[in-house]
């Protein structure tokens, strides 16, 4: 697989995640963001404007993290360098739950110096639900 | 283990952070450098299930295109702790990260001395919720750009 294999509806499939608590603590030592979002779910039954959490949530930044992995995963073998990744959270991932991220190529494009795809990237849950929604860049430098 | 001198409890201090009517678009954020470890970028990456050998192992990372051990792009997430204060309002209990996008220069390595340059870009309310949009370069210790991002988060009231 090269640059120029890729097309626009070609599928990536990262690897799933299944936050529990124990994931979620190691997530705060490893980060350093103790957010008691994530640590304390008596402090979770509060509503927060109009959201209630209703028990520790994983950090979205755990799930931009797993994004990432799948970027990594699929570009590096081919040469490609992660530019870009913007990330918008839908729903909360609790411990249980069970994430996979997932990717399609929507264009790509050659400049003046470099070659380029563009991804669609959303994370799905074990009920089907899109929990989080995003796009990428990925460059695939001349000569690599 | 969390790294020394980096405070667990965010509700110490809680009342010495910026509020959302205290932050000023525009007024830097006060940051500290830090040094990047080997073993701080091994502990992200087994956080978030990522064990590829450009982070674990040097024969590998040293024959391949980097020349040696790299982190993985995302590691501005700890760096985004790790090069703030205690006192710094992205730790006020209860900010909700609404989403972030984040551009990446080159990778940061162990042994980087790492400085951040961060601000409030913007503060809104949209649909009753307090709004700030936070923006962040990561340099090395050459000055040259690591990554650079801004994030959208729904602060506490």
């Amino acid at each position: 697989m090269t640059f120029d294999d890729l097309k626009p509806g070609q599928q990536i499939a990262g690897a799933t995640f299944s936050p529990t608590r124990e994931s979620i603590r190691e997530f705060c030592e490893a980060s350093l963001d103790f957010n008691p979002l994530h640590l304390d779910d008596e402090y979770t039954t509060r509503n927060f404007g109009k959201t209630n959490f209703g028990g520790i949530i994983m950090h979205g930044m755990n799930n931009f993290g797993v994004i990432s992995r799948m970027l990594t995963d699929w570009s590096y073998p081919i040469g490609g360098v992660q530019r870009r990744l913007e990330t918008r959270w839908k729903i909360p991932v609790k411990p249980g739950d069970t994430i996979k991220p997932g990717a399609v190529i929507t264009a790509t494009q050659t400049t003046g110096k470099s070659r380029w795809a563009t991804l669609d990237i959303a994370v799905l849950n074990q009920r089907g639900e899109t929990v989080a929604a995003g796009e990428a860049l990925v460059e695939f430098p001349v000569g690599v | 283990m969390t790294e020394p001198g980096y405070e667990t409890d965010f509700w110490k201090d809680a009342e010495l952070r910026k509020a959302w009517d205290d932050i000023v678009p525009g007024e830097p954020r006060k940051t500290i450098p830090y040094t990047l470890t080997r073993e701080a970028i091994q502990k992200y990456c087994r956080a978030v299930g990522d064990l590829h050998p450009l982070y674990f192992d040097e024969d590998y990372a040293r024959k391949s295109r980097y020349k040696g051990l790299i982190a993985p792009p995302a590691i501005h997430i700890l760096l985004m702790f790790a090069c703030t204060p205690a006192d710094d309002w992205m730790r006020s209990p209860g900010t909700v990260n609404a989403g972030q996008s984040w551009s990446y220069n080159l990778p940061a390595r162990p042994g980087d001395v790492i400085r951040l340059d961060a601000r409030a870009l913007d503060k809104f309310i949209r649909k009753d919720r307090l709004f700030v949009v936070h923006d962040n370069v990561f340099f090395n210790q050459r000055d040259e750009v690591i990554c650079s991002g801004r994030g959208w988060t729904i602060r506490p009231n």
